[in-house]
């Protein structure tokens, strides 16, 4: 099946072919290119209703992973036993506030979706960045997989973590 | 209340499969129309006609009355015009007002990006050209009501006081046509209709992309002959170039959200009309 992209919105002209082209590339990057994985853009209204149900947080974001396989250590790839497990789980792209967020920076929208899918995919290999450790160990993979993106496309992208001593901005998971 | 359940049977029996699984199943469940009961409808039918005094000598009381049966007015059609014709019409022309009554607005909604809008009964055209492509995108309004309105009306599901929302959404058709070359990109969409009807928890795209195909240019019939790419045999990628190809040319989701707006408005003209013909018809006046 592969990736399975959504569009279900229509603040953001978005480019599917794009979108799941600078997917697929991470995937190989990661090496999980027989997961499945979502891919689901939804406007702020969408996302901040998703961050209140799942997050208690009243408030739209850029990026929220649902893992198909929970408690992975970081690092470690699932062992599935089933063709149904074969898969990554679920990542809602908040593309109205990446966009405004973009806007602001003057970005592009696309390059920044993929540094956003990059962090997303992490937290859906189990990654966290709740206390410094794991905070630095996901910087670190970020880094990695955007090097390599950077290396196969010639783009500049850089991880959207900042790190540890800077100041910690990210309010999604 | 009345208004919205009649508007609930008019819809279901625009659906193809309510009515004809209702027409199909009456029979089958009906025993006075079974021939193993024709016996007994045999003598009830007889005991009813000496009932009512045509059939038998001396005093009867009458169950029926020749009301129902002769017409109770005429108008000079010669057509046939009973008091049930006559309650059907007063109830067409109160069923008439709470529609015209809850008509948003007496004149279409537009579509944004240049689309221009013409009618030919209960079908639509929209046409824009840019670029040296004229761009068409067609619908029907019939049998286009969602499916679900009938069944939450009937199982109450919606809060009180509230009526559920009546949403067109019609199969479109999209032709792109290069100026310099004869023949047209038809592409068939559909409306997904899991996201509509189940809400917001549902993860699907607003409408989706059936079929692709080369036709000849203009009004000449439908070549079966050319190669057609069906949903199943559209792959990812492709399926994502032609949906960034109809974004392109005006049609996206937000496109697809006023088609949907549009098509509800023209529905609801056509029941009106339709109520308003068939009053003119029953009443004969």
């Amino acid at each position: 099946m592969g990736v399975v992209v959504r569009n279900l919105q229509k603040v953001v002209p978005l480019r599917r072919a794009r979108l799941r082209k600078d997917v697929n590339t991470l995937r190989h990057i990661l090496g999980i290119h027989k997961f499945d994985l979502g891919v689901v853009c939804v406007d702020n209204r969408r996302i901040q209703h998703i961050n209140n149900i799942y997050r208690k947080k009243d408030e739209p974001t850029d990026v929220l992973s649902f893992p198909f396989h929970e408690g992975l250590r970081p690092g470690k790839m699932p062992c599935p036993l089933h063709r149904d497990e074969l898969n990554l789980g679920d990542i809602f792209l908040g593309v109205e506030f990446v966009m405004r967020q973009c806007q602001e920076e003057s970005t592009d929208l696309h390059e920044a979706l993929t540094v956003v899918t990059a962090h997303g995919i992490c937290h859906l290999l189990g990654y966290r960045h709740e206390t410094e450790e794991e905070w630095s160990e996901m910087l670190q993979k970020e880094s990695y997989i955007l090097r390599e993106y950077n290396r196969l496309t010639g783009q500049h992208l850089l991880p959207m973590m900042k790190p540890c001593h800077q100041e910690r901005t990210l309010s999604h998971r | 209340m009345l208004k919205s359940v009649v508007r609930t049977v008019g819809a279901a029996l625009r659906l193809p499969t309510a009515s004809t699984s209702t027409t199909r199943a009456l029979p089958l469940n009906c025993p006075t129309l079974c021939s193993a009961n024709a016996a007994t409808a045999r003598t009830f039918t007889r005991s009813l006609w000496m009932m009512n005094g045509n059939g038998a000598s001396g005093y009867r009381p009458k169950l029926f009355t020749t009301k129902v049966l002769n017409p109770s007015a005429s108008c000079g059609c010669g057509a046939m015009h009973t008091e049930g014709d006559k309650a059907f019409g007063e109830f067409l022309f109160d069923e008439i007002k709470e529609e015209k009554k809850i008509q948003k607005s007496g004149t279409l909604p537009k579509i944004s990006g240049g689309w221009e809008l013409s009618m030919d009964g209960t079908e639509a055209l929209l046409t824009k050209r840019v670029a040296g492509e004229k761009i068409t995108v067609t619908f029907n309004v019939n049998n286009s009501i969602l499916p679900n309105f009938a069944e939450e009306a009937d199982q109450g599901e919606q809060k009180s006081g509230e009526e559920p929302e009546i949403l067109s959404t019609p199969n479109f058709v999209v032709e792109v046509t290069k100026e310099a070359v004869k023949e047209t990109l038809v592409i068939d969409c559909q409306f997904l209709q899991d996201e509509l009807a189940h809400g917001e928890e549902e993860e699907s795209d607003i409408f989706g992309i059936f079929e692709v195909s080369f036709q000849p240019e203009g009004d000449t019939e439908w070549k079966e002959t050319s190669y057609t790419l069906t949903k199943d045999s559209l792959n990812d990628s492709l399926y994502d170039h032609m949906m960034d190809f109809l974004a392109d040319r005006g049609v996206d989701n937000t496109f697809a959200d006023e088609l949907m707006e549009l098509s509800t408005a023209i529905e609801h003209q056509q029941y009106i009309k339709f109520l308003e013909e068939l009053k003119t018809f029953v009443k004969c006046n």
